[in-house]
């Protein structure tokens, strides 16, 4: 029994589905999706651009409702947005009135953790991601990839068993985008957490993920799966590396060609 | 399902404004909480406005005459204030010597409410319509000035460098990229300016008039006739609310796609 | 640095240039032509004001009036503020407060606050009630509706982020809606004070014995232009005043909307 639970843990999609109704029509986004994460596990759904990708997290994260088939978080349908599960949002959705340390400490105050002890257990993080020295600022005096440092600290703060990231470094250049690859994967590997991080760079998809989802485009559903065991840190440049690039690139362009 | 959710919200205002005029006809009328002479009810109301269409007492005109004085003396005091404002507006924007000299007058003026200088226009120009349309033809400026000022300070240096590319001429930079992107902004002076008119029109009517919707209310205050006065502050609203519906949609009609803000 | 300081100058020279340019002209006029006969010139408004300040007008001094008027002012604001502002972030976030409210706000929103005069002091009699009534309305009818908006544009995913990290309804109003509707809410106070200020020298004009707008009114009544134009200059210096604290504040309480610099 107690082994059976354990098994549970984590999330499990199964037969999710979701329909748009519109003035236009029903418009679905995703169709018959079935995965489950491992502990610790970083899983990576790779898709093309409006793949409904989003749409996936939102509903994992409970923000929206499936329309068939069932999610469920460590065994129990997902029904509201809870704190066992973080979000990474592309968009970062900082609170901008509030500065690096409030953005950091708010889900623990929330909770009604006394000041002295939210405030180390977020410094905790804010040093994590390598921003000390900017508790005090706020979202505006950041650079993008700072913001989504401070994104990605406020996640981790509130201790979720399992990490969504919705396309976060979707919004910034290329070079800061790279460094934040970099520094996620630094991060993870000192907090191991099961991570479901959605992107539409390959490059992004191979550099993170202990496994693959490849995602049809619209409506989304499970094209193929790839365990990746490269060595980390891993080099962009390596022979597998790009083999398996190559791979999963063509595999995405022939179902977009059907 | 969203369907049903909306015909309820519907259904909650419909029976707020029902329960409010249910209980103001019961505080008034039924429990006579306050005297008609003080709060009067929802049906004198309206029996009062119907009357007041034909009689004149007590005030000497009917309502609609008082409308028409209201508004003339409103909308000659606006045009000029706009004919003034939004030029004056423009050229301080764009000029900075015009800025430069005329921007400090202007700064000790503007902290001053329009019906403020009713007094001294009274004393200088006589009881009549001059000082009611110079108070709303400074109310007017000052709301026209302001607005067209930052609308124009909003136009972007890029696109005046893309008129200097292609070789325009300061008129031409003028007319062609900053009004344009002002026009907004100056409608929404415009609005605002008929707001500040029509506040400034209603005070000054209530300080020294024979006609208006300003001296009915206020005649209806000193014959103890609330009804009368109920009457006029919703004929104040109302006409004010329709003068913003015609800008609004000038404004939508005019300066279409450029507000997208 | 050295270009802004040479600007600041040029600027600096202009506006004193222009303002005494504009007093030469008044006092020339009132030396020279028959507008002598209506209008004082500068230096006897000066002298007659510093008259004002240190000796008295009507009861107390020309400073006691203004505070008079500020005091009005900062309680009809703070109620109506209050009041406006609770009731429009309600009915920013929940359309069912909306559905309820709005159709009696629309009514009432157009009514300029000076319009309400006459039926004021019908309810409340002549004393303070009725101009603190007045003011409240000025700051309520222009709180509101940037209140709600303020509410209803408040970022969807950062509603998300608070729901994820497990805020509840009752939190996320407080810790997310409020603070994010706080720049919105400044505007609409920025205007409503302007608004009550405008409002609370209409009210004294009608009915009062004391504050800024009794001064010009009485001045009216005694032709007496000398104590109109004082009491316009503290009308302006009052309104540059309140705007003045207001942008401080705002200042503070948005300073994480702005660039940082």
């Amino acid at each position: 029994m107690e082994q059976e639970r354990k098994m549970k843990a984590g999330i499990e999609c199964i037969n999710a589905g979701k329909v748009f109704v519109t003035p236009e029509g029903e418009h679905e986004v995703v169709r018959n999706l079935s995965f489950a994460t491992k502990e610790n596990e970083f899983l990576v759904l790779f898709g093309p651009g409006q793949c409904g990708k989003t749409t996936i997290i939102n509903m994992i994260a409970g923000f929206e409702d499936v329309t068939s088939g069932r999610i469920l978080a460590d065994g129990k349908k997902v029904e509201k947005p809870e704190p066992s599960r973080g979000v990474v949002f592309q968009n970062i959705a900082l609170f901008p009135w509030m500065t690096t340390m409030g953005n950091v400490e708010y889900g623990l105050k929330i909770r009604g953790v006394k000041k002295e002890q939210r405030r180390a257990e977020a410094q905790k993080y804010i040093d994590l991601v390598g921003l000390s020295g900017f508790e005090n600022s706020f979202p505006v005096q950041l650079s993008g990839g700072m913001k989504q440092r401070v994104g990605i600290a406020r996640a981790y703060c509130n201790e979720p068993e399992v990490m969504l990231m919705d396309e976060p470094f979707g919004a910034l250049d290329a070079q800061t985008r790279y460094l934040m690859q970099e520094e996620l994967q630094r991060i993870w590997s000192a907090e191991k957490r099961t991570v479901i991080f959605v992107t539409n760079n390959i490059e992004e998809a191979l550099y993170l993920a202990d496994r693959i989802i490849v995602l049809t485009n619209c409506p989304a559903t499970i094209k193929k799966e790839y365990v990746i065991d490269l060595p980390r840190p891993r080099n962009l440049v390596s022979e597998e590396f790009l083999a398996l690039r190559r791979e999963i690139t063509g595999i995405l362009d022939s179902s977009q060609e059907d | 399902m969203l369907k049903k959710k909306k015909w309820g919200y519907t259904l909650a205002s419909l029976v707020s404004v029902v329960t409010v005029l249910a209980a103001w006809y019961i505080c008034i009328n039924v429990l006579h909480l306050k005297a008609e002479t003080v709060f009067p009810g929802p049906i004198t109301v309206a029996k009062t406005f119907f009357q007041k269409l034909y009689t004149k007492a007590p005030d000497g005109a009917t309502l609609l005459v008082h409308l028409a004085s209201s508004l003339k003396v409103a909308l000659l005091g606006y045009a000029l204030g706009v004919v003034f404002g939004v030029p004056v507006g423009i050229m301080m924007a764009w000029n900075k010597w015009v800025d430069r000299f005329v921007r400090p007058l202007f700064d000790l003026i503007r902290p001053v409410p329009g019906l403020a200088w009713i007094p001294m226009f009274i004393l200088l120009f006589g009881i009549g319509i001059m000082p009611k349309a110079a108070v709303i033809f400074l109310s007017t400026a000052v709301a026209c000035i302001v607005n067209c000022y930052t609308g124009i300070r909003q136009t972007r240096q890029e696109h005046l460098w893309v008129g200097d590319v292609f070789g325009a001429s300061d008129a031409q930079k003028l007319f062609r990229i900053a009004i344009p992107t002002a026009l907004p902004m100056i409608f929404t002076g415009l609005r605002v300016a008929m707001g500040a008119a029509w506040m400034a029109l209603v005070a000054a009517e209530l300080l020294a008039a024979s006609e208006g919707l300003g001296y009915m209310i206020q005649q209806g205050r000193y014959s103890s006739k609330p009804a009368l006065v109920f009457v006029g502050m919703l004929m104040i609203g109302l006409v004010g609310l329709a003068m913003d519906v015609v800008l609004h949609w000038l404004e939508k009609k005019v300066a279409k796609g450029m507000n997208a803000e | 640095m050295k270009e802004e300081s040479k600007e600041n100058l040029v600027c600096g020279l202009c506006a004193i240039t222009s303002v005494f340019a504009f007093l030469l002209v008044w006092y020339l006029g009132c030396t020279f032509t028959a507008l002598g006969k209506l209008l004082p010139d500068p230096i006897t408004v000066l002298i007659g004001m510093w008259g004002y300040i240190v000796g008295t007008v009507g009861k107390c001094s020309l400073l006691m009036h203004a505070l008079h008027s500020l005091q009005r002012v900062l309680i009809g604001f703070l109620i109506g503020s209050a009041l406006g502002i609770s009731l429009g972030l309600l009915m920013g976030r929940y359309r069912l407060a909306r559905a309820i409210f709005n159709p009696i706000f629309r009514v009432i929103r157009p009514i300029p606050p000076i319009a309400w005069i006459p039926i004021s002091i019908i309810w409340f009699g002549l004393g303070e009630t009725p101009k603190i009534f007045l003011i409240a309305l000025a700051a309520f009818a222009n709180t509101t509706l940037n209140a709600m908006t303020g509410a209803e544009s408040v970022d969807k995913t950062v509603i998300n982020a608070a729901k994820m990290l497990g805020a509840n309804e009752f939190q996320i109003f407080t810790t997310v809606v409020i603070p994010s509707a706080v720049p919105s809410i400044f505007a609409g106070l920025q205007v409503g004070i302007s608004c009550a200020w405008a409002s609370v020298v209409a009210a004294e004009m009608v009915k009062a014995s004391n504050g800024l707008g009794w001064i010009i009114q009485a001045g009216m009544d005694n032709n007496n232009m000398t104590q109109i134009i004082s009491g316009i200059i503290m009308i302006g210096l009052g309104g540059f005043i309140l705007t003045y604290i207001m942008r401080t504040i705002e200042g503070v309480a948005c300073r994480w909307n702005r660039s940082g610099r």
